[in-house]
């Protein structure tokens, strides 16, 4: 696999595909493909701490239903039963999941050029970017697709390639800036497994996204949720967002008010409005920082049901 | 080499990597049961099992099947049929059909999971609809699959077949059952066209020779215009046939051209700026798609937008000057809005496709077609061949909707490089073209105002439209607000607006739904202003027939009687009911003929109609099966062929009302002539005495052409004579160049609606919807209740999930692929309630009028009225997605 990868600077790494293949149909991807399915890490494995690794090769539908995630990382397992549909989840990989590109309609079109595909501009951000960012960070306006990222740096987990240890969904994809990028793994560079610290005592979760339909659709906006609550009190709340930025995002005005604050009602509600600080939404993407706060507030209002 | 046991078979795999397992089944296994439909894994109709798990083949790669085991369709209950295959037929949970393989192979697997760990307990709705959320059906035959996988996973099929209410259902829930796509003949070509990558250019110096150069290519042909001109993105420059689709991509790449770009204009707000660049100039005014069903009148142009076309108005200058001064007045009944629809794409599962073939002077199409008969005859005329030396055959259509009755580009190219080449060609639309050159619904913008009298009465109506027609002309919207709601003075004023955008195309009831979504709210508005029950005035300013039968009915509904006050709820989720009201015409087609013949002992029923999904192989044999006493898998439907007696197309739902009064007639003279000829009678007593006629008889033939309608009851009148003395002359023109008839009595819809809105989410959800439909004698109950309930999930994905959306600068469509053009999945089928009230069309013989169009013209309305009353916002614009929900309750709690 190394091998082929350095002598083919150029490769794209395959998994099970379901990102690749539609982009190799359509010629958006054209370059030559590394296959690692058959060589990877998969499956999960638990420390005496209670952490759990999971292999690049996991699929989906297997974090989503292993019984011991589901107890000790509700997060990522409701991510993981939540993304994509049910064929796609048998196949699709963790590893994948995070190193997928983004689906940006203008990106996905063969015969339009975007920042993304050696272009020099975003045809988004003049164009139509109904589903686009609503933290404008940098000159792509395509939200990252990664669901499982987004659960993962709720969950502060580190990532390990064949190049290097430890590294944070944060360095794995980036501030948001650079526009060409989807995520910062370098030539040749292929996540092997996800560490995750383990869960706080007591700890709960839970994983939603807002979407028109009931099923099957990339979010408008999605959040992963962890908190603890003693005596009525938020002890420890994290809230991490995806589909509003070009990368996964802490919301941390609105974790801030929380910690050590009751954990009724009005306090989520409350802090639900700092949901949106920061927030630099494009002309057509204000209606995601309201879904922003929706989606907060149920989690929330759940987590200390 | 790599190999898979599928099937129970060794099956050997491609080396090349991008080889994906879809194609290597369909094209290489010739296994077509497997449907290639999205492409990206959104719709499932590709769906197999690896190693027992269901897997969308079209994502992956053919090298992750090796050393693993893949059952395709036909490898389940390949030892007999699946209980779930058996659900499926016995709960008609399929329609065209083309997504059935699909969704049957997905059903079976979760069917043996569920039996080996739970029994014969019985799946939840919510537990269906999970395990189904990765399939997509544009018909809507989710309630059938609901039903088929709760009573399966119950152990109800377990035993013997059953009775298909559909009589081709088993070789569509088997995968047998062959469509378009599925056709291979020896040495057969795959087509691909090129495209216009601007939306306005002149393509000169086109040169077709390094296409031409290419290994595998049979054909290249230009396919320009003499003016050379494109007008749209995909507008066809020309086509290509290699011996498969990479080589003919391949060619399609290596065509080379000048494309001089000129100015462009995308979308409605732009075209119709008096500054727009012009899309046709005067002298190319004729090149514009004509997008009506039954002709269109002429209408001057002034730049971009053509019209007035007012030909439906009514003392339009007092309307206008009624309006006008109850405006001034501040007249507090006055009901004034501006609504928006938006373009909606038919979104077919299989894509427009035709394969040609030329056998000596004769030419046979096989054509993904609403109308075999009508393509004959065209297809004829254009390459001036005798009609008897075309064939054009569609066994199995997976779907229309409006959009394959015309003679499309797939055809013309399928023929003239099968010409070219001296081979058999197919061409195949893939999903981007699919969602962007082959049609669509119109956007519009629609500017009402409504103004009841101080006594109550309707007093007068305006509906401006202003459609977004694209490249194409003669978009029929306000007109249609002439044949209901009778008023003193109606100003109805059409415009097409056009743009450097692909051409719309007949859907579904065409300019029925925009209308109604504009006209339902402005009467709801009325009812809320007026202080009186929604249906109540209905009922005062709606006189038809049918229509007072079903608002009886809709008044007596629970959920009516208990809807919510307006803006009476504060919560997180609030619950609305609304109801809204639609109309079709009654059209049947002259000269439909149906043959019956009896053969070896067995009744054949012949008709150059065609099955889209509607059900018309099994109305024919229902009728038949009837009136001799024998089932309906007894008689031996043939349709689907050109060369069989002329029939109608499947459009304008004219298709029951065309045949069954042939067939009908057609029975009487079969029975009169089986009897004429019996060697001897029925033996005495015998409890099926046709059907000893009818072995014992010899080969006959009989035909009959549909008669004319007898004489209808008081105050039962074709819809058009609302409109006067132009209704008249509009029902000449479609009688002598359509040979259409409007007959007597207004097929119609009244629709309850109840919605549930998450005011936080921005999500509304259909809760139930309760159906009342007249449309005379329901020729066959299950396959009418599969029409009404795809007819609604069409327009509850109409009202609130679907829309074309364009790049405004460049004019590529941006949802060309079924991820972003989003139609109704399993979960946003509501719980259904259809009622069918079935008087009014005695006149008819057999009482049957069509379904298929009516049924969705109010659903999107009944939607917005229900969305009213729950949050007591009057939402103008559709899809009521999460952002519009967003920004409007945002914009009520700012006030």
């Amino acid at each position: 696999m190394n091998v082929a990868s350095m002598t083919m600077p150029d490769a794209e790494f395959r998994a099970a595909g379901t990102d690749l293949s539609e982009r190799r149909r359509s010629g958006v991807s054209k370059g030559p493909l590394v296959d690692i399915i058959a060589s990877g890490e998969s499956g999960i494995s638990w420390g005496a701490d209670g952490a759990a690794t999971i292999g690049a090769l996991t699929t989906i539908a297997a974090i989503a239903a292993d019984a011991r995630i589901i107890s000790a990382y509700p997060g990522i397992a409701a991510s993981a039963q939540n993304l994509a549909t049910p064929q796609i989840r048998r196949l699709a990989t963790l590893g994948g999941n995070l190193a997928q590109r983004n689906r940006c309609w203008y990106f996905r079109n063969p015969h339009i050029a975007c920042l993304k595909k050696g272009g020099d501009a975003c045809p988004a951000r003049s164009g139509n970017h109904l589903y686009g960012v609503a933290f404008d960070l940098g000159d792509c306006v395509a939200p990252h697709p990664s669901t499982m990222a987004t659960a993962l740096l709720a969950y502060d987990a580190h990532v390990v390639t064949n190049h290097r240890d430890g590294v944070t969904i944060a360095t794995l994809l980036g501030d948001g800036s650079d526009g060409r990028r989807d995520h910062m793994l370098k030539a040749g560079e292929v996540i092997e497994r996800i560490v995750l610290p383990p869960p706080l005592s007591a700890e709960r979760a839970d994983y939603k996204r807002a979407i028109g339909r009931a099923h099957a659709e990339w979010p408008l906006v999605e959040v992963c949720a962890r908190t603890v609550i003693a005596d009525g009190k938020f002890r420890f709340v994290r809230l991490v967002a995806g589909g509003i930025a070009p990368v996964p995002l802490r919301l941390t005005a609105c974790e801030r008010p929380l910690q050590g604050s009751a954990a009724t009602a009005a306090a989520i509600a409350e802090a639900a409005k700092q949901a949106a600080f920061g927030a630099k939404p494009l002309p057509m993407t204000n209606y995601k920082l309201e879904l922003l706060e929706g989606l907060v507030r149920d989690l929330l209002e759940h987590l200390a049901a | 080499m790599n190999t898979m046991t599928i099937n129970g078979q060794s099956g050997s795999l491609p080396d090349d990597q991008d080889a994906l397992l879809v194609d290597v089944i369909r094209d290489h296994l010739n296994l077509t049961g497997t449907k290639l439909v999205c492409g990206s894994g959104v719709c499932g109709a590709c769906t197999v099992l690896l190693d027992g798990e269901p897997v969308v083949s079209c994502l992956l790669p053919a090298s992750a099947a090796a050393g693993k085991t893949v059952t395709t369709i036909e490898g389940v209950g390949s030892a007999g049929l699946h209980p779930m295959q058996r659900a499926f037929m016995a709960h008609d949970a399929l329609q065209c059909g083309f997504c059935t393989p699909g969704f049957v192979v997905e059903a079976a697997a979760f069917h043996d999971h569920w039996r080996l760990s739970r029994g014969t307990a019985i799946p939840s709705r919510e537990e269906i609809a999970a395990a189904l959320s990765g399939h997509l059906c544009r018909c809507g035959a989710y309630e059938g699959i609901y039903r088929a996988v709760a009573d399966a996973c119950a152990g109800r099929f377990d035993g013997v077949d059953p009775t298909a209410p559909r009589i081709e259902a088993r070789d569509k829930v088997t995968g047998l059952a062959r469509y378009t796509v599925d056709i291979r003949h020896d040495d057969q070509l795959e087509g691909g066209i090129l495209r216009a990558p601007a939306a306005h250019a002149r393509i000169r110096n086109l040169d077709l020779s390094p296409a031409r150069a290419i290994a595998g290519v049979g054909a290249v042909i230009s396919l320009l215009a003499d003016d050379e001109t494109v007008r749209f993105v995909g507008a066809p420059i020309a086509a290509v046939a290699g011996r498969d689709r990479r080589t003919a991509l391949q060619a399609v790449a290596a065509i080379t051209y000048d494309c001089e770009k000129l100015p462009a204009v995308i979308g409605l707000d732009a075209g119709r700026h008096q500054a727009a660049p012009v899309v046709f100039e005067k002298q190319d005014r004729k090149r514009a798609h004509n997008l009506a069903e039954g002709g269109g009148g002429p209408a001057s142009w002034r730049g971009n937008v053509r019209g007035p076309s007012a030909l439906f108005s009514q003392k339009a200058k007092r309307a206008k000057s009624w309006l006008a001064e109850a405006h001034a007045a501040s007249d507090p009944l006055l009901v004034e809005r501006t609504f928006r629809v938006p373009t909606q794409q038919h979104a077919c599962l299989e894509p427009h496709a035709a394969v040609a073939r030329f056998d000596g002077d004769e030419l046979t199409v096989h054509i993904s077609t609403q109308a075999v008969h009508d393509m004959m005859e065209k297809i004829a005329k254009r390459y001036k061949l005798a009609r008897d030396k075309v064939r054009v055959i569609a066994d199995h259509v997976g779907g229309g909707f409006g959009s394959k009755g015309s003679l499309g580009m797939e055809t013309i190219a399928a023929i003239e490089l099968a010409r070219a080449a001296k081979a058999p060609v197919r061409v195949v639309f893939d999903r981007e073209e699919e969602l962007s050159v082959t049609g669509y619904r119109p956007a519009a913008e629609l500017q009402i105002s409504l103004l009841p009298s101080p006594q109550g009465a309707l007093k007068a109506l305006s509906l401006t439209a202003q459609a977004d027609t694209g490249t194409g002309v003669n978009s029929l919207i306000a007109g249609l607000a002439r044949l209901i709601y009778p008023a003193e003075a109606k100003d109805l004023v059409d415009f097409d607006v056009l743009s450097n955008l692909p051409p719309g195309a007949p859907f579904r009831g065409p300019g029925g739904p925009p209308m109604a979504f504009a006209l339902e709210q402005a009467i709801d508005e009325a009812a809320l202003r007026m202080k009186v029950d929604p249906i109540e005035l209905r009922k005062r300013w709606d006189p038809d027939p049918n229509r007072q039968r079903l608002y009886d009915w809709a008044a007596d509904l629970d959920v009516w009687r208990n809807r919510p006050l307006p803006s009476s709820q504060t919560g997180r989720y609030r619950r609305g009911v609304g109801v809204a009201t639609g109309y079709w015409l009654y059209l049947w087609q002259q000269g439909s003929t149906v043959e019956l013949a009896i053969r070896g002992g067995r009744i054949v029923a012949s008709c150059a109609v065609q099955d889209i999904g509607t059900g018309t192989r099994s109305v024919i044999a229902d009728k038949v099966a009837r009136a001799f006493d024998l089932e309906p898998q007894d008689i031996d439907v043939r349709i689907g062929h050109s060369n069989l007696p002329q029939g109608p197309g499947s459009g304008g739902s004219r298709v029951t009302a065309s045949i069954v009064p042939a067939t009908l007639l057609a029975i009487e003279k079969l029975k009169a002539e089986i009897e004429r000829t019996a060697a001897r009678p029925p033996s005495p007593g015998s409890n099926a005495p046709w059907r000893e006629l009818i072995a014992a008889a010899p080969d006959l033939v009989v035909s009959a052409k549909r008669p004319e309608d007898g004489k209808p009851a008081n105050g039962v009148r074709p819809a058009l004579r609302e409109a006067g003395f132009m209704g008249w002359v509009f029902g000449w023109v479609l009688r002598i160049a359509n040979h259409m008839v409007v007959g007597a009595g207004v097929p119609s819809s009244v629709q309850v609606i109840e919605i549930e809105v998450d005011t936080w989410l921005g999500k509304v959800r259909v809760v139930n919807a309760h159906v009342g439909l007249a449309i005379g004698k329901v020729a066959a109950p299950a396959l009418a209740r599969s029409q009404a309930a795809g007819a609604l999930i069409q327009g509850i994905g109409y009202a609130l999930y679907e829309a074309r959306e364009t790049d405004p600068i460049t004019g590529h469509v941006l949802t060309a692929g079924m991820e972003d053009y989003r139609i109704p999945g399993i979960a946003d089928m509501p719980r259904l309630d259809v009622h069918f009230d079935e008087a009014g069309f005695d006149h008819v013989p057999g009482g049957s009028v069509g379904i298929g169009e009516v049924a969705t013209v109010p659903t999107s309305p009944a939607v917005a009225n229900a969305i009213h009353n729950a949050i007591g916002i009057r939402m103008t614009e559709i899809p009521f997605r999460p952002d519009r929900l967003a920004a409007a309750l945002k914009g009520r709690d700012a006030a």
